[in-house]
């Protein structure tokens, strides 16, 4: 079956997504899941009565016609039901409503109703929207691999002159290439902003959640074309005789996946 | 046909309308039908069909006829070419290169063989999807037989430096293929000034027929059959000769070798003008693949985009309810849920390469398609983002 092969009721609701946004105040709280690595990415805000129950509801997703319309089908579900009666609403009841969705589809189906009782629980333990963290879905599209607890690139050393730089003097040096700079500060991304003037790829990897800059270089990054990668670990360099790939650790989704890459910078 | 904009040739183009004239003459018992290994007259009309067909699509490309074998699509000429030239080759060494801008028919071709017991390299391609001829030649080892390099990318349109990659290669002992679908008809492809040893084709690619493609072998390059049977195309490829289509092939080959010239720049002019207005009217989006200068690097037909935030499959069900076809790169989109492995190697993040979306133009495209997809696509966006959680405007508006 096409992918895009999708009921009428599901196509309705990609069309027209019921109560899309976000909640604010005390009685809130919101169930994150996804990944954008494999496409969808999913924000469920529940407000919550004194009497445990759903009095209002938002969603935010980012991803395909289904992992929108099923968000949307699974706000319209619940509203108005109590916490526990909705943390009953399964995955397949959310397919169902939308008379059904292609096969390699149903993991979207999956994401609504893991985000609606990803809200739930948080409400429960009282985690607060601002300190809610993403929860990557159960059957992710990348194996994942057991905690890494390396904190330093491994074989950085047989890169050096071969694309790993620990000093830039010469920016045009690095024209058309895909740099990657590690986030060692102000220093480092500025770097980063000046390097946009010669290539059109540059991305500021660092650990955090943030970069660890000031903050004038904070919007100073936010305007540039820097690419951003956060909470991200390289581990290892790989290439044939000079810097091709770096493997990195998502250090939120616990995930490694390969970066491509011509350059690494790690100012000194 | 229905009322849409179709900016989606690179996944399939309508036979021209002069190719199917050209085409009717050879179903019926008043036309040529016969079997052009029958020995009576009708099979010789056949046999004279076949060899002016032959003639017809080895002009186009530079090539001599006998160096043509007709083959069921570009899918089989690639299957024959690089399943039937590493068997034949076998004693020189079992090592074939490739590269990950590959169309994923040859990708899944080099799966095969290494399941068969040879040894594939998949050679990295730059920031605008180039493959360089120094990276391979890195890769190269006495036991490489095989290079296998897509002309240009069907997926972001990046057109490779295949005459410095064959000269590098040429004096090595190593032949080159090229899958040259995505460029034919859109860059010049002359055999006698660039030594490819085998390149594949498609019909429908210049407009003529589906299910019709062609096996360029270089006089000399040694090919074992993959389907085997009454041994037509000098045993390269068994199986009475579709004629019609040969003859659907040659028309377009003709039409395309006298009007490519004037149709290359029409199009290109298309193209030109939607990247401008969506790079300049769309905040946050962003050309995949080879910059649009210099002219040469990136197929005339191709812009392939990326928008901070969205999602593509979302994109094209958007597109499609207004009466825009277009296509993406998106994993949602795709049977395995992996998004286009050449956007990855291009270096972008997954997120990134899920947001992609391509529109390509042809022959049949009009001057004011550009605005029709400009009065739908910005809004398609800003919906979509509106949705998403990931988008976050640099600048608000």
């Amino acid at each position: 079956m096409k992918s895009t092969q999708y009921s009428e009721k599901t196509l309705e609701h990609f069309r027209n997504p019921r109560n899309v946004g976000t909640l604010e105040g005390p009685n809130v709280a919101v169930g994150r899941v996804g990944n954008p690595v494999c496409g969808d990415m999913m924000d469920i805000y529940i407000k919550v009565t004194p009497d445990d129950r759903i009095e209002d509801i938002k969603f935010q997703t980012f991803g395909c016609g289904s992992a929108v319309a099923t968000s949307s089908m699974v706000t319209e579900l619940v509203v108005g039901m109590q916490l526990d009666e909705a943390l009953k609403v399964s995955r397949g009841d959310v397919a169902d409503a939308l008379d059904g969705l292609p096969p390699i589809k149903m993991h979207c189906s999956n994401l609504a109703a893991d985000a609606l009782h990803e809200a739930i629980k948080n409400w429960r333990a009282g985690i607060k929207p601002e300190d809610a963290t993403t929860t990557p879905v159960e059957k992710s599209c990348h194996p994942r691999p057991a905690a890494v607890v390396e904190v330093e690139i491994a074989n950085l050393d047989d890169y050096k002159g071969k694309g790993v730089y620990t000093r830039v003097d010469d920016l045009s040096a690095l024209a058309d290439q895909r740099v990657v700079v590690l986030d060692t500060g102000d220093r480092a991304a500025q770097l980063a902003i000046d390097l946009t003037d010669h290539t059109s790829r540059v991305v500021l990897m660092t650990t955090g959640k943030e970069p660890s800059v000031s903050s004038a270089v904070r919007s100073a990054l936010r305007l540039s074309d820097v690419k951003l990668l956060t909470e991200a670990q390289p581990l290892e360099l790989k290439g044939e005789g000079e810097l091709e790939r770096i493997r990195v650790h998502d250090l939120n989704e616990d995930e490694e996946y390969e970066l491509t890459a011509d350059a690494l910078v790690v100012l000194e | 046909m229905r009322d849409v904009v179709y900016a989606d040739y690179q996944s399939s183009k309508p036979v021209d309308p002069r190719v199917v004239d050209a085409m009717l003459p050879y179903f019926s018992a008043a036309g040529t039908f016969g079997n052009a290994a029958s020995l009576h007259a009708v099979g010789d009309d056949a046999t004279a069909a076949l060899e002016e067909g032959r003639a017809a699509v080895a002009r186009l490309v530079g090539a001599q006829p006998q160096e043509i074998l007709f083959t069921s699509g570009a899918t089989e000429a690639n299957n024959l070419a690089l399943i039937g030239y590493a068997q034949r080759n076998r004693r020189k060494g079992d090592h074939v290169i490739i590269t990950e801008a590959e169309h994923i028919s040859v990708l899944n071709i080099a799966k095969y063989l290494e399941k068969s017991g040879f040894k594939v390299t998949r050679a990295p391609i730059d920031l605008y999807g180039r493959v360089s001829a120094k990276k391979l030649r890195a890769r190269i080892t006495d036991e490489t037989i095989l290079v296998s390099v897509g002309w240009a990318s069907n997926e972001i349109g990046t057109v490779q430096p295949i005459a410095e990659i064959a000269e590098m290669l040429a004096g090595t002992g190593v032949a080159l293929h090229t899958d040259a679908v995505a460029a034919e008809g859109l860059v010049p492809i002359d055999m006698s000034a660039v030594p490819v040893s085998l390149m594949s084709l498609s019909a429908n690619d210049i407009y003529g027929p589906r299910g019709l493609g062609t096996l360029y072998v270089r006089k000399g390059v040694q090919v074992a059959p993959v389907l085997l049977g009454g041994g037509q195309e000098h045993g390269l490829r068994s199986g009475t000769e579709d004629l019609a289509s040969i003859a659907g092939m040659a028309a377009a080959a003709e039409i395309m070798a006298a009007e490519m010239p004037a149709e290359v720049a029409r199009i290109a002019a298309i193209r030109d003008r939607l990247v401008g207005r969506v790079l300049a009217e769309i905040p946050d989006s962003h050309l995949n693949g080879a910059p649009l200068e210099p002219a040469g690097g990136r197929l005339p037909n191709n812009a392939h985009f990326r928008f901070d935030g969205v999602e593509g499959e979302a994109m094209i069900l958007s597109l499609r309810d207004e009466g825009v076809a277009a296509a993406t790169g998106s994993a949602c989109s795709s049977k395995t849920l992996e998004p286009s492995h050449t956007l990855i190697s291009c270096g972008l993040l997954h997120e990134e390469a899920h947001g992609s979306l391509q529109f390509t133009f042809g022959r049949f495209s009009k001057d004011d398609d550009v605005d029709r997809i400009m009065a739908v696509l910005p809004g398609v966006i800003t919906r979509l983002r509106v949705l998403s959680p990931l988008y976050k405007a640099k600048t608000p508006a």
